[in-house]
């Protein structure tokens, strides 16, 4: 499918500040879907409006969080040049404001979009005129949804205290990093090195994004220094979900201070959400819980999260 | 430095910057820390680097915790120890916990600690600590109390705050850290509170 130069370059800068929100993880069924669902119920209930694009292609269900039928069009129809224009493939949803694109759709190879259509995807995305488009990436560490957590301006890593969880999210944050510092090398040999850190059994013992700079700077000490401003403003923020005690909400801030420490990485802990029987009633009667048990523990605690991820805009990734 | 000589990798990157391998860095902290700190942060430390500790088992080596464990009892074993503590200080070239220097000492432009107004308002408290030039976010390092939580405190948000039981180890936290008398600061604050249904 030949794109047109038009449709690849970006659109025009928007007038207004637009932010891309996204919430990935690495691993699935730990509520990312339903957390990103809630998190874009309440801005639009703090006024912002919001488009919530479901980006988990091939297990697209946010529809369902959100109490909706299966949208009559979908991200797919965009991608297959059905629809001209991303406008069509915009669903209203229960709450104004709140706008869905769906992820659902027929498309066998949808998970495996080319680079160029993902470019396109975003870019027209990016040109919607809304306040914030939260994208939720499904499951995974493909190059297609690292990327998406990349150019997001708040890249929300959602994890449940478990083992199996946290050790995805620290892959997935890795990959992601090494990810940037390639985009970012400035020299081949150092992309060389990026590269050979992407293999977890590289010769040159390089293990964490720590180890790979102290590399860098032995090798070229001006490369160290562009890939450390990169590391800098790479700020993933954490949310725990499904906490049962107080000894779960502090993993939030071990990740964080394990980030620091082991992969000289600066997270920040964005916030918790307590499991909360409201929560899967509310979806066995196909509701989202912020509507349908809005004084629960963890409507409050989304209401919470979302607050804090708004007012962290201005430490986000502005320079 | 004996000690040091055999630190392991704490290298934290805080803003692509290389930090310091001190004992203070081994528990995360600055130096100057209080006694209490040293306590929270190796509590904290030792549940990090813990044998099944779910933040760090898939991100380090068993060898490697064991040795970061080290690190962190030999730390907290320096720090909490009066004499030890003075000594290291001095060779690093730190100064002592009760040295009557920064931070807590407000600018000379700043009004005095002196007395405590009968009622504190979170803008009260803000001014306070902006004047010892601390942010937020290191009392909320210091503290591990969220640092929205801080926020909500400072910009009078009654509705979002814990209840008063918390609150008031929240304030009193908070009063330490910016100098002034973490009882009557609390007392101070809580008397806006308005009566919870």
């Amino acid at each position: 499918m030949a794109l047109s130069v038009s449709e690849v370059l970006p659109v025009a800068a928007p007038r207004t500040r637009r932010q891309i929100w996204s919430i990935g993880g690495g691993k699935g069924g730990i509520g990312k879907s339903l957390l990103a669902a809630s998190v874009a119920w309440q801005l639009a209930r703090m006024g912002r409006r919001v488009v919530l694009v479901d980006a988990d292609l091939g297990g697209a269900n946010l529809h369902t969080c959100l109490g909706l039928p299966t949208p009559p069009r979908t991200l797919a129809d965009f991608i297959q040049r059905r629809v001209s224009s991303i406008e069509e493939v915009l669903t209203d949803t229960p709450a104004p404001g709140l706008r869905l694109i769906s992820g659902a759709g027929d498309l066998l190879s949808a998970a495996n979009i080319k680079h160029l259509q993902k470019v396109r995807v975003m870019n027209h995305v990016r040109a919607i005129d809304v306040d914030v488009v939260l994208i939720d990436l499904g499951a995974g560490t493909s190059y297609n949804i690292l990327d998406f957590f990349l150019l997001s301006d708040v890249s929300i890593l959602a994890v449940v205290p478990e083992p199996t969880s946290i050790e995805n999210g620290y892959r997935f944050i890795k990959s992601a990093l090494y990810l940037l510092l390639r985009a970012a090398a400035p020299t081949e040999s150092v992309k060389e090195l990026v590269e050979a850190a992407l293999d977890p059994k590289n010769p040159q013992g390089i293990k964490t994004p720590v180890d790979l700079l102290a590399r860098v700077e032995a090798e070229d000490a001006e490369a160290a220094r562009v890939l450390r401003r990169e590391v800098a403003a790479f700020q993933p923020r954490f949310v725990v979900n499904e906490v049962r005690d107080v000894a779960d909400v502090g993993i939030g801030h071990q990740l964080v201070a394990a980030c620091g420490r082991h992969l000289g990485l600066r997270a920040s802990y964005a916030g918790f959400v307590h499991h909360d029987d409201a929560v899967w009633q509310a979806v066995r009667r196909r509701r989202l819980f912020m509507a349908d048990a809005p004084t629960s523990r963890a409507a409050e605690e989304i209401r919470q999260l979302t607050r804090g991820l708004v007012k962290g805009e201005s430490l986000g990734h502005g320079y | 430095m004996a000690t040091d000589s055999q630190a392991v990798n704490l290298t934290v990157l805080t803003g692509g910057r290389p930090s310091r391998d001190d004992l203070y860095a081994a528990l995360g902290l600055e130096p100057r820390a209080s006694r209490d700190e040293v306590e929270r942060a190796y509590r904290f430390c030792l549940e990090l680097y813990g044998e099944g500790s779910v933040a760090t088992y898939s991100l380090l080596e068993p060898t490697e915790a064991e040795q970061l464990r080290l690190r962190v009892r030999e730390a907290y074993e320096v720090l909490t120890d009066e004499d030890r503590r003075r000594a290291y200080d001095e060779s690093r070239g730190f100064l002592p916990p009760d040295s009557p220097v920064l931070p807590f000492r407000p600018p000379s432009a700043a009004a005095p600690v002196g007395e405590l107004p009968e009622v504190l308002t979170g803008a009260d408290l803000r001014k306070m600590r902006e004047a010892r030039g601390m942010s937020l976010r290191h009392i909320a390092t210091v503290t591990k109390i969220g640092l929205r939580y801080l926020e909500y405190v400072e910009e009078d948000r009654f509705a979002f705050l814990p209840p008063p039981v918390y609150l008031r180890g929240f304030l009193q936290e908070y009063a330490r850290l910016v100098g002034i008398d973490p009882r009557r600061a609390a007392d101070a604050y809580m008397k806006r509170l308005p009566a919870r249904g």
